[in-house]
């Protein structure tokens, strides 16, 4: 199941073209809140993991270098609108 | 004559019934889930526990992975328990009366470059710390030890030497799945496959059951063994997040041959390893897929980097056929180190997994001492540095310096 992801500048690519970013997770909390260890490590290193949609961040590293969300189900590794994942 | 297998055939285990009740229950039938069912029969006399698995027992990576097992691991916390699980394998042979064929034919790791033979010395130290064998080794001894390895300078990464470490080697996957299983329910353990864990109740704090599609559990105890959907089932049931990316990882073997590799050989910087069965088979495990996925795919880009990975390092494999392609889940930590932690965020809820590609060689290890936490409810001292509460005190292990490191970022 090849992945197809679409940037925002470049359209529809060739998954291999992307680097993972991680979970969306929401805006960076702020430094204060950030010292407190719960949410460094929340913010940092802990992940839902859902079998199924999730909203998540991508790099168009072999192409325009966008930072950029993507719906994907995670199970048959397709990306999916935003709606339809109900995100 | 063959006979007919009906004839002979008996089976290791009986199907057991469905009780409302257990002292015990633990999600997953892996290997991790059936050793601590083993050992808390066996170190603690619990044998009212069930096993829960939803589809059959070693669906997971228990039957997938490449079986390789050995304890150069890169950290003073991990190699101690490593080094017990290699210990256990013909110790557990006689036990369970079931041959696990522990072939110890040694690991062989190359270095292709300076930085990487130095970082080897500093992983032979602490394997000798630990009073495990491990040595450096030159091109030449690395030649000896696997004459099919092309030691010139014309690979696109030449070999600088090689970490060599004899106690390794491959065990059969299956057979410890099986085995287990035949020793936990000689004890009186319940293994119920095709039985989904759907729910953990909990109160005040405390687990007081587990549902499942076949009915409700009644129990005060249940451990998370579910390999890589652990991190999802705990979001799942009890909302609660994990360190960890769930990645296909692939593997793949050639059609048989004559014997010619004698070690397992592996090498960091061409992403690859291999290692020849005793059918013949080279057998072979690449990276993983680069993102986050539950799919188990096999790809076409993998099996060219494995052709291309394991040419440049024998080119006599050149022409060789794969036969078979698979793909499984990985459970990666940040610091690909497992987690194994009780208690926490309730009272009576375990959690054994963060094992990434790496678990099978640790899995009877960790059932036995999984089993001592899930029985007297205190954390053994050796696995007290695998808490969860690591990543928010920011003691994450060394083991990404490991020298077969194949991280999501690389
Ligand atoms: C391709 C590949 C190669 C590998 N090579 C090696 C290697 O060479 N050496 C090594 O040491 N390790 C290797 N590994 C890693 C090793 O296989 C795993 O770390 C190990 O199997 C984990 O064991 P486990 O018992 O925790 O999980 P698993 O064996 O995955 O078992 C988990 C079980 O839980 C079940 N389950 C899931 N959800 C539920 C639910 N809701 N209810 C009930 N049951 C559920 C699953 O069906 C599964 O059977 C490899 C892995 C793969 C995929
Ligand atoms: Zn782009």
């Amino acid at each position: 199941m090849a992945l197809t992801i679409t940037c925002p500048i470049c359209g529809a690519r060739n998954g291999y073209e992307f680097r993972y970013g991680g979970e969306e997770k929401g805006p960076k909390p702020d430094e204060a809140a950030l010292r407190s260890p719960e949410a460094w490590c929340d913010y940092i290193h802990f992940n839902r993991c859902k079998a199924g949609a999730q909203e998540e961040w991508w790099f168009h590293r072999d192409g325009c270098g966008a930072w950029f969300t993507i719906h994907r189900d995670t199970v048959t590794n397709r990306e999916i609108p935003g709606k339809e994942a109900g995100i | 004559m063959l006979k007919k297998p009906s004839a002979t055939a008996k089976p290791l285990w009986k199907k057991a019934p469905f009780k409302s009740s257990y002292d015990a229950v633990i999600i997953g039938g892996g290997l991790h889930g059936l050793a601590t069912a083993y050992f808390l029969a066996r170190d603690h006399g619990m044998t009212n526990i069930a096993v829960i698995e939803k589809r059959y027992i070693g669906f997971g990576g228990a039957g997938r992975n490449t079986a390789i097992v050995r304890a150069n691991q890169r950290t003073q916390e991990n190699v101690p328990l490593y080094k017990e699980a290699l210990e256990l394998w013909p110790v557990l042979t006689r036990e369970l009366d079931f041959n696990l064929m522990f072939y110890n034919c040694g690991n062989l790791n190359l270095a292709h470059s300076d930085a990487a033979l130095k970082a080897m010395r500093t992983n032979v130290a602490t394997a000798r710390f630990h009073g495990v064998q491990s040595r450096v080794v030159d091109p030449k001894e690395c030649k000896e030890l696997v004459p099919a390895l092309d030691i010139s300078e014309r690979p696109r990464y030449p070999i600088f030497g090689g970490m060599y470490h004899p106690p390794g080697g491959i065990v059969r996957h299956d057979a410890v799945v099986w085995g287990l299983a035949k020793g936990a329910t000689a004890k009186g353990i319940h293994i119920h496959q095709g039985t989904e864990v759907t729910g953990i109740g909990v109160s005040n704090g405390k687990v007081v059951s587990v549902e499942t599609d076949k009915g409700k559990i009644a129990t005060n105890r249940v451990l998370n063994a579910a390999g890589g959907y652990s991190a999802a089932l705990s979001w799942n049931l009890l909302g609660m997040k994990l360190p960890i990316s769930v990645l296909t990882i692939q593997a793949m073997v050639t059609q048989p041959l004559k014997p010619l590799l004698h070690h397992v050989v592996s090498s960091g910087a061409y992403h690859c390893y291999a290692n020849q069965t005793l059918k013949g088979e080279i057998a072979t495990g690449s990276h993983m897929d680069p993102w986050p996925n539950y799919t188990t795919q096999t790809t076409a880009r993998y099996i060219k980097h494995q052709a291309e990975a394991l040419i440049e390092m024998m080119p006599c494999l050149s022409g060789i056929k794969f036969m078979r392609t698979w793909g499984g889940l990985a459970d990666m930590t940040p610091d690909m180190a497992p987690i194994m932690d009780g208690n926490h965020p309730h009272e009576g809820y375990y959690l054994d997994c963060g094992w990434g590609y790496f678990g099978f060689k640790s899995s009877t290890v960790t059932g036995k001492y999984m089993a001592q936490y899930m029985a007297t409810g205190q954390c053994p001292e050796i696995l007290a540095p695998f808490a969860l509460r690591r990543f928010q005190e920011h003691r994450l292990m060394g083991e990404t310096a490991a020298l077969v490191n194949y991280t999501p970022d690389n």
